[in-house]
């Protein structure tokens, strides 16, 4: 209804808002016949005065006689429009005139959409239904008619059977719900709406109700400090009554305007806020609640992009209250999948034990309530008070999700649990251990005592929670829980348990196939688990675990931590919107300039030995470990002058050269220098590891790279030179040789290690260039045949070849002629070569 | 020290009670870590889920005799219990053994079981639930301590049943059986038989396949550490990537088996390079000094460290009741990965040092050496005067590798040639095919 409303009344708008500003803003009741007149300005300019007359009347004068006659008069006049038009439909279908149809067609929906307010109370007028069901069918079978009959319409007629065919289909699209009903019982349909149309007349004589209320309504500011009585003094003078009996209709009605083009939220707002104060009973409480708290929700989402503050507080604090009558009132339920009351004018009490199930769903406000958290955090400047200040607000969000989680599992809704095990889940997994139990005890205090269980360790707290998402989600939510799990394993620094998590969940290789934001998550672990390896001492997995997402260059769109630079301007503005929505909020996110630190310093010591390694043998260059390091040490050696280092790079640029070239010393100092480093939890014993790696990797860069002159090097000597024990040089040298990466033999006898060389010379040397390029040769060509080598099947095979013997001869004779003809086109030669195949198969 | 590495603990969950005692008993015997008592008194405790009465008894009374009181059984009542049952059961799996023992019958019988079951319905009235009765009574007698006979039974049934799980039960059964009564052969066989069945079978979930094999990895330790063939059974078996996971996911411990295994065969020199990459990535779940000897020979080059580890190693294994055979094998075997290293890696050794290295006196090392050069051809010389071992090291000549780079060349050039001729001809045959029946082409 409402959103026919909506599309039915686009253009009445803007005569209606500024009429509305004559009347005082808060109008719900009156607001139907004011619309119908409204509208009826633009379409029947003739009516006009009336309409003023009208709306005056029931706006200034308060006299309750006006009012009833007008409300009757309003809307029997309405629907007796309604009621011609429709009747003159179904003449016009009887004798096939469709173009009568259209027309009155056109009327009724017009008269309908005068008469929207009326609806809006009282309902589509049953007739109005019938007679559109009847026009779908009866359009249904003049088309099919007119396809089977030998003597066709006239074109006008025709034409506007098939306009009418459009017409009604969009139409009763909007009615789709009333037409089910009536298809379902045609018979009784119209004795229904005889009720209804007789029980809407008594309630529209009652008017004094309406009255007041509005008027109430009007008043509704200046009386907020006096009315804790429920008996508020009108503007007029009259007394209004909020009491228990009409607590129900009131809510019915802010219900029925929700969602409407003119529905003025904050009146609605303060009407149920004060139905809460009159609610005594548990049922009307719920109810009104939740009214309440969708209410807040509805509020329009400003320029800001997020609901307001203030709006969301409130949201969150009537939650609370729901989950406390809920919490005590344990014969009440509030469920998703229950019909809808039709009759919600009445108070329930459970009954002998049986349960009394209200619709709506708490679950989803929890969801709706920290969804709206995060966008208010993606928007609010993170460098701004308002953000810590916003932040703050967390631990009572957090407490809602741990309250509403302890109720679902008073009621066993495992899927409600899920959920709100996840979204507990995700407000942890990328704490540190102190601010989780910090939140814990935090949002144990604003908890009731039964509920209160602050975990005392969040290792434990994690597990528990993962576990439960392990044994009783769906699949993604399984995925992400691990996923969770992983990163919080290696925040704090369980790196192994976080790997084999990893590894035996297989979540590498389907997680290409989820969604963005699982993705995301993914990558997060992943880097987790880089840095995590890296604060570990184990360089060469943490470079592989960042890899994938540091080498791209495109870090910031991975993690969502912020939007990428326009990639040549390729982003659609939807597809940036919904990276937007998808951003991380700060509090979340990984430090991107640690973790390019991280990633660079790892590249640097896995890549400088192996560049070392490879020598100025040209193949071996080609392998390498990171691109993007190799770039900026390219980059960095080609500038002729290098001034002081400034940033995290050229330090680690400066500290990579320095290690190329033995000066372990300064390339240590370089990489010590470099802030971002106490950011890492013990930061010394993170350059002290890094400064152990350095020396070793030093050492093996300079037996890599100075093997070749000299013939024996003492064991002392290099261990005096790197600062490093003895056996650990022993050790580091045992292993080259064994590996075969460096040609030598220690001397046990006189402590020296003896390189062996190959001295080549220049014939031999170049012997062996040739013998390698000849063996690239041969390679090539084979790649090449390969190419060339056709799908097999590629065309159908042909019949069996009988004239074989007759044609040997002619073949012969083709042999010499067939490549040379073939040389044409290129798909020429490949259909030679797909014969080729058939050949060489028979 | 060593008691932490007794793996008796970690093993036991693993395996089935009556497997149990003989572990208990080994570290009673050697009087190792644990108090006698208390493994009597485990022992006891073992036996009483069984129905092995005498055996109850016995270790009731030498408790009582250790001073140790447990409660009073009612031993005699429950042996007439058990005798009952026994009986009963005995009786009811005698009418089918009675069936299949006639020669008529077992002549009857062919390869199918289903048919097998048919013909034994038909002619001699025999259901699955009686065949069910030997399965029973195979597990009673088992229970019992009867393990001859049970292998027996569980034989028979495994035979003539069609139910597949309770088949497996039965074949786990059976290699029980034959463990405890030392028919290794037979039990090698079963292990084989076992694990075809365990790799086949569709469990309901992987968990319940991960805890199968990690049931079967324990249990065939019994059976490989004592079958000749064995040592190279095992490392066949447990390097199959299946099992190297079950190892790493639930227990790290059979590594050391699985290490001191391959030290011990010779023949897998090659194996030890996966071994190791093994025991590096597991070093941080599983650590002992049979593994970390491998890591400090392989992983660190610390010939100091792999010499220290080697004498834990000794000791280690002398406590462990499957290694404690192959202990001398091991450390001869360790000696000549140590020494087969170390010469790699160095060009001039000195005696004295190495054979320190390898815990020798000189004599002892200098002919450890000579045995070493002359049985792993390894080129070297033993310079007298110096008192030093030279290491011949052997680069590749140029030529070798040049010869070595266009080996494979000329060959094939030659079938790339060949290859391009036959395509050639296969063309022009096509295309004047083509020409004389253009319209098959259309």
């Amino acid at each position: 209804m409402s959103r026919f409303f909506r599309t039915g009344e686009s253009d009445s708008d803007e005569t209606e808002s500024d009429y509305s500003d004559e009347l005082t803003a808060s109008e719900s009741e009156d607001h139907s016949d004011s619309d119908d007149d409204s509208s009826s300005e633009d379409d029947q300019p003739g009516k006009k005065p009336q309409g003023r007359l009208f709306v005056a009347g029931s706006d200034d004068s308060d006299s309750e006689d006006d009012t009833v006659r007008v409300v009757r008069s309003a809307k029997d006049k309405r629907f007796e429009e309604i009621d011609l038009a429709v009747t003159a439909m179904a003449n016009g279908q009887k004798i096939n005139d469709w173009v009568s149809v259209q027309n009155e067609f056109d009327r009724a929906n017009k008269a309908l959409q005068k008469a929207a307010g009326i609806i809006a109370q009282s309902g589509v007028p049953k007739f109005y239904i019938k007679a559109i069901a009847e026009l779908e069918k009866a359009i249904q079978s003049g088309l099919d008619k007119e396809k089977t009959a030998s003597k066709k319409m006239n074109a006008s007629n025709a034409k506007a059977l098939n306009s009418m065919k459009q017409k009604v289909k969009k139409n009763n699209r909007l009615y789709e719900k009333e037409i089910q009903e009536y298809e379902k019982d045609p018979e009784h349909y119209d004795v229904q709406e005889e009720e209804v149309v007789v029980a809407s007349k008594t309630k529209a004589k009652k008017p004094k109700k309406v009255l007041s209320e509005s008027e109430e309504e009007e008043s509704g500011e200046e009386e907020e400090e006096a009315d804790d009585g429920f008996t508020p003094v009108g503007a007029g003078g009259k007394t209004v009554e909020f009491t228990q009996e009409n607590l129900f209709k009131k809510l019915k009605e802010v219900i029925d305007a929700r969602g409407k083009k003119n529905t003025n939220r904050e009146e609605q707002v303060r009407i149920l806020e004060r139905l809460l104060v009159i609610a005594n009973t548990p049922y009307q409480k719920i109810l009104v609640l939740l009214n309440l708290i969708s209410a807040q929700f509805d509020f329009a989402i400003g320029l800001s992009g997020y609901m307001s503050i203030s709006l969301w507080k409130n949201a969150e604090k009537y939650l609370n209250n729901l989950l406390t009558i809920l919490e005590s009132n344990s014969g009440y339920i509030v469920k998703e999948d229950i019909p809808e009351e039709d009759d919600i004018e009445k108070d329930r009490v459970p009954e002998d034990g049986k349960t009394v199930f209200i619709q709506g769903s708490i679950i989803a406000f929890i969801d709706r309530l920290d969804d709206e958290f995060t966008k208010s955090l993606q928007n609010i400047d993170p460098h701004t008070t308002d953000y810590v200040d916003r932040l703050k607000d967390e631990v009572g969000l957090y407490a809602v999700i741990v309250r509403s989680n302890a109720y679902f599992r008073g009621l066993e809704q495992t899927d409600a649990i899920c959920r709100t095990t996840m979204r507990r889940l995700e407000h942890l997994y990328f704490k540190p251990d102190v601010v989780i139990i910090a939140v814990e005890n935090a949002t144990a205090a604003l908890l009731p005592q039964k509920i209160a269980n602050p975990a005392k360790e969040s290792a434990a707290l994690i597990h528990d929670l993962c576990v439960y998402l392990y044994k009783n989600a769906n699949s993604l939510q399984r995925t992400r829980a691990m996923l969770c799990h992983i990163y919080h394993h290696a925040l704090h620094n369980r790196f192994f348990v976080a790997r084999d998590m990893l590894l035996m969940s297989h979540l590498q290789e389907t997680i290409h196939q989820a969604d963005v934001t699982t993705q995301i998550l993914h990558n997060r672990a992943m880097v987790q688990l880089g840095l995590c390896a890296f604060r570990e001492g184990m360089i060469r997995e943490s470079q592989t675990c960042l890899q994938d997402i540091s080498g791209t260059g495109r870090v910031k769109e991975l993690l969502a931590q912020g939007l990428q630079a326009q990639r040549y301007g390729a982003v659609s503005p939807e597809q940036e919107k919904l990276e937007r929505q998808r951003q991380l909020p700060f509090h979340m996110h990984i430090n991107l300039e640690l973790l390019e630190c991280v990633y660079l310093t790892c590249s640097m010591l896995l890549e400088i030995p192996a560049m070392a390694a490879s020598g100025a043998n040209p193949e071996n260059r080609k392998k390498v470990i990171s691109k993007p390091f190799r770039r900026m040490l390219d980059y960095n050696s080609r500038q002729v002058f290098s001034g002081p280092p400034e940033n995290t790079r050229d330090h680690i640029m400066g500290a990579a050269k320095a290690l190329a070239s033995g000066e372990w010393q300064k390339s240590i100092e370089l990489i010590n220098a470099i802030k971002i480093w106490d950011l890492m939890p013990s930061t010394d014993k993170i350059k002290e590891m890094l400064g152990h790696k350095i020396q070793e990797e030093g050492l093996r860069t300079y037996l890599f790279s100075n093997a070749s002159y000299y013939s024996s090097v003492g064991l002392d000597q290099l261990a005096k030179m790197f600062d490093l024990p003895l056996a650990t040089v022993v050790s580091i040298v045992s292993k080259l040789i064994w590996n075969e990466e460096l040609s030598a033999s220690i001397d046990q006898v006189t402590n020296v290690v003896v390189l062996h060389h190959v001295e080549a010379t220049k014939l031999q040397s170049l012997a062996l260039a040739f013998a390698e390029k000849a063996a690239g040769f041969v390679e090539g060509n084979e790649k090449l045949l390969e190419s060339k080598t056709p799908q097999q099947g590629e065309r159908p095979k042909k019949g069996p070849n009988a004239n074989k013997d007759q044609t040997t001869g002619k073949q012969q004779q083709q042999r010499t002629m067939g490549p040379r003809g073939n040389r044409g086109g290129r798909n020429q030669f490949n259909n030679g070569l797909g014969n080729s195949v058939r050949g060489g198969r028979k | 020290m060593a008691a932490q590495y007794d793996l008796t603990s970690k093993m036991i969950p693993f395996l089935d009670q009556h497997l149990v005692f003989p572990l208990l008993e080994f570290l009673e015997i050697n009087e190792l870590f644990y108090s006698p008592s208390s493994l009597l008194e485990a022992r006891y405790e073992l036996s009483l889920k069984t129905n092995m009465i005498d055996f109850i008894d016995k270790l009731h009374g030498d408790l009582v005799n250790a001073g140790v009181a447990p409660g009073s059984i009612e031993s005699a009542k429950r042996r007439e219990e058990i005798l009952e049952k026994l009986e009963a059961s005995q009786s009811e799996a005698r009418k089918v053994l009675d069936v299949i023992e006639n020669p008529d019958v077992i002549a009857a019988l062919r390869q199918d079981k289903l048919q097998n079951l048919q013909f034994l319905k038909d002619n001699y009235g025999m259901t699955p639930e009686m065949i069910q009765t030997l399965y029973k009574f195979g597990q009673f007698q088992y229970s019992c301590g009867n393990y001859g006979g049970a292998a027996d039974m569980l034989y028979h049934y495994r035979v003539l049943s069609t139910d597949d799980n309770l088949g497996l039960s039965a074949l786990w059964g059976k290699l029980a059986s034959e463990i405890l009564v030392g028919n290794w052969e037979v039990a090698f066989e079963a292990v084989q038989e076992l694990k075809e069945n365990i790799d086949k079978t569709h469990f309901p979930s992987a968990l319940h396949q991960l805890e199968q094999r990690t049931w079967f990895l324990h249990w065939s330790l019994f059976v490989f550490f004592n079958h000749p063939k064995g040592r190279d059974a095992v490392v066949d078996l447990f390097l199959q990537p299946a099992y190297i996971n079950t190892i790493q996911t639930s227990c790290p411990w059979i590594l050391r088996y699985l290490t001191a295994a391959v030290i011990t065969n010779k023949r897998r020199k090659t194996l030890v390079k996966d071994l190791v990459k093994i025991i590096e990535h597991e070093s941080y779940q599983y650590r002992d000094p049979v593994t970390e000897f491998v890591e400090a020979l392989y992983i660190s080059f610390d010939f100091d460290l792999a010499k220290k580890k080697l004498v834990e190693c000794e000791e280690v294994l002398e406590n462990d009741f499957f290694l404690v055979a192959v202990q001398e094998e091991f450390i001869q075997n360790a000696r000549c990965f140590i020494s087969e290293t170390y010469c790699r890696i160095h060009q001039k050794i000195d005696v004295a040092e190495l054979s320190q290295t390898l815990n020798m006196s000189k004599e002892e090392g200098e002919k450890w050496i000579v045995n070493l050069i002359r049985d792993t051809r390894v080129d070297a010389k033993i310079d007298y005067k110096e008192n030093t071992v030279l290491m011949n090291t052997n680069t590749t000549s140029v030529y070798q590798q040049i010869i070595e780079r266009t080996k494979g060349l000329s060959f094939r050039s030659q079938v790339l040639a060949t290859s391009i001729e036959k395509r050639e001809a296969a063309q022009a045959k096509a295309i004047q095919h083509e020409k004389n029946h253009p319209s098959t082409e259309a």
